[in-house]
């Protein structure tokens, strides 16, 4: 446990770089800014079939999270990429080795880096959420619009389910980033692959053979979240205790494949 | 190759006919050898000759697929037992570009379990201390060198591996990097240190690994491979005496270099005697032939060729 706790603080300065930093910065920004477009079309009288639903739950407990939810393709899609470039820079670096050398034990090293990286996300996640959710609320209360339902006790419980729901989201997408990043071994090869994988190979399959695709690890993981808000994605059709199960295990199998398949590569980079 | 000589501590390593295959590709093959612990040991051959596949064994990054090892007393199967008694630098340094020297050594610290007051003294030591919050990517070749020798010194180890450790230092620079290696080992360190610089290995190292195509050509210390071995210089007026000397040494399979009318020939010490004889008996008696002892950049080549000691 000493040496996992030892990895996860090695991994703590790496964050300090503009890099990470500017990636984890887009999310918030870009994101909150989703969540003004949303909210300003919906506040300055939009109208139109795949406005209706958040424009009947805009005055209701969901809809704050309706509006900052708009941008979680994205939160994803920043998530993926940022777990899967951390981890396979290590490799195109070459920095692998000197880790390595320091902590041979290798599953340690990795529960140590993951535990930081899936901490890092989700802590970047949190701030996003926070700070677009504050400033719809100022803009809102500057326009005079109605907020008090959004702050309710339901309105606490409905942003709560949301984010318990996109925490294991996040986990599940870091999951499969670390996967990918271990057998591609390689920055872009990896964030390609990653995200060719969870915005176009999913959804080319779903079309031909949707019954599969929702069992997906990119279909499970975003629907379990449009179980809490159904704006904010789609519902999961097998129901949310299956999809959650499905989530769990896709997490369990990248896990385990990873822990397999780690510790008997040869680190040549 | 010479496995017998027994040092008083024992070996730091010591390989026994390990192998390895990518793919298609040999990179070491029935690889034994030695280091004697409190040795410099000099790891020498072409590129492409194994070395650094042979380092990335000892280190556990790749994983034998026949033969075996100890490093420090422990089997390369358990890295765990002897890593945290071992220092290396492998290749080219390898750091974050966007974090400072001082925040890279931090990071192997807190990794390592280190005191985080080891990062600034070794900085120290090798000379980094004014640039230490610079990020490394603003760093030279020889400065990220520098930092990559910190990095090998992080656990005070008992073994220090250094791949190539003079790659991009100045003269002074690796004066300076000699001078600690020496002091490095007056403290019982076992050294293994990669290097093309033979002038440097020469200098330095009591102990010699000559590698090939990954296999070993010699092992051993180096006063034994040096006294077998001598540089008979064959100097004539005739072009066409130095030609037929040339063939003689060239066919007898030693190592030969030509330059304004002086023939260099690295050999055996008794070689010189047969080369004086068979020159007189095939044409070329007018001869002035002198006997040095050979460099070990001589030594490398004539074993490169082939020629044994």
């Amino acid at each position: 446990m000493i040496s996992v706790i030892r990895a996860f603080r090695s991994e703590v300065p790496k964050f300090r770089r503009w890099s990470v930093l500017a990636v984890a910065g887009a999310m918030l920004v870009v994101s909150t800014f989703i969540a003004y477009l949303t909210f300003h079309q919906i506040a300055s009288g939009a109208t139109g079939r795949e406005m209706a639903g958040l424009i009947t739950a805009f005055p209701t407990p969901q809809g704050l999270v309706s509006i900052i939810g708009q941008a979680r393709s994205l939160i994803i899609a920043i998530a993926l990429v940022m777990v899967t470039a951390n981890l396979a820079a290590e490799w195109s670096q070459g920095t692998l080795r000197n880790l390595l050398v320091c902590e041979p034990r290798r599953l340690r090293w990795l529960a140590g880096k993951m535990l930081a990286l899936v901490l890092f996300v989700l802590l970047s996640m949190l701030l996003t959420l926070l700070i677009s959710g504050t400033f719809i609320l100022v803009v809102a209360q500057g326009q005079g619009i109605q907020t008090a339902a959004w702050t309710s006790p339901e309105g606490l419980r409905v942003f709560l389910a949301f984010l318990g729901n996109e925490v294991l989201c996040l986990v599940g997408v870091s999951a499969l980033g670390m996967l990918i990043a271990i057998l591609t071994r390689s920055v872009a090869a990896g964030v390609g692959i990653a995200l060719a994988y969870i915005l176009v190979v999913e959804g080319i399959i779903a079309v031909v053979l949707p019954q599969v695709t929702q069992w997906f690890p990119g279909r499970v993981f975003n629907t379990i979240v449009g179980t809490a808000v159904p704006l904010v994605g789609p519902e999961p059709p097998q129901g949310y205790p299956a999809a959650l199960g499905a989530a769990l295990l896709w997490i369990a199998v990248f896990v385990v494949v990873s822990a397999v398949v780690f510790p008997r590569q040869d680190v040549k980079a | 190759m010479s496995l017998s000589s027994e040092p008083a501590r024992g070996f730091a390593i010591e390989t026994q006919g390990l192998s390895k295959r990518f793919g298609s590709q040999t990179a070491v093959e029935g690889l034994t050898m030695r280091v004697p612990a409190g040795a410099i040991a000099g790891f020498i051959g072409p590129n492409g000759a194994g070395k650094t596949t042979t380092i990335r064994l000892l280190l556990g990054l790749v994983r034998p697929d026949a033969g075996s090892a100890t490093v420090l007393g422990h089997s390369l199967a358990e890295p765990e037992r002897y890593l945290p008694r071992v220092g290396a630098l492998v290749e080219a340094p390898a750091f974050y570009p966007g974090l400072s020297g001082q925040t890279n050594l931090e990071v192997l610290a807190r990794l390592g379990g280190h005191p985080g007051s080891l990062v600034a003294e070794l900085l120290e030591v090798v000379g980094l201390s004014d640039r230490a919050r610079d990020r490394v990517g603003t760093y030279s070749l020889g400065m990220k060198q520098r930092l990559g020798v910190a990095m090998a010194l992080l656990p005070d180890p008992e073994l220090l591996i250094l791949d190539e450790p003079a790659n991009g230092l100045d003269p002074l620079g690796i004066i300076e990097m000699r001078e600690m290696l020496r002091r490095l080992a007056g403290q019982g360190k076992t050294i293994l240190l990669s290097s093309h610089l033979l002038g440097e290995l020469e200098q330095l190292a009591d102990w010699l690994i000559m590698l090939n195509q990954g296999k070993v050509l010699f092992c051993g210390p180096a006063r034994e491979l040096l006294a077998q071995r001598v540089e008979v210089v064959v100097e004539s007026q005739d072009a066409i005496q130095l030609d037929v000397v040339a063939r003689i040494a060239g066919d007898a399979g030693h190592a030969v270099t030509r330059e304004d009318g002086v023939l260099r020939i690295a050999c055996p010490a008794g070689f010189a005697e047969t080369l004086n004889r068979m020159a007189g008996e095939t044409g070329a008696p007018d001869l002035t032939l002198r006997i040095r002892e050979a460099s070990l950049e001589q030594l490398f080549l004539a074993l490169i060729k082939g020629d044994h000691p």
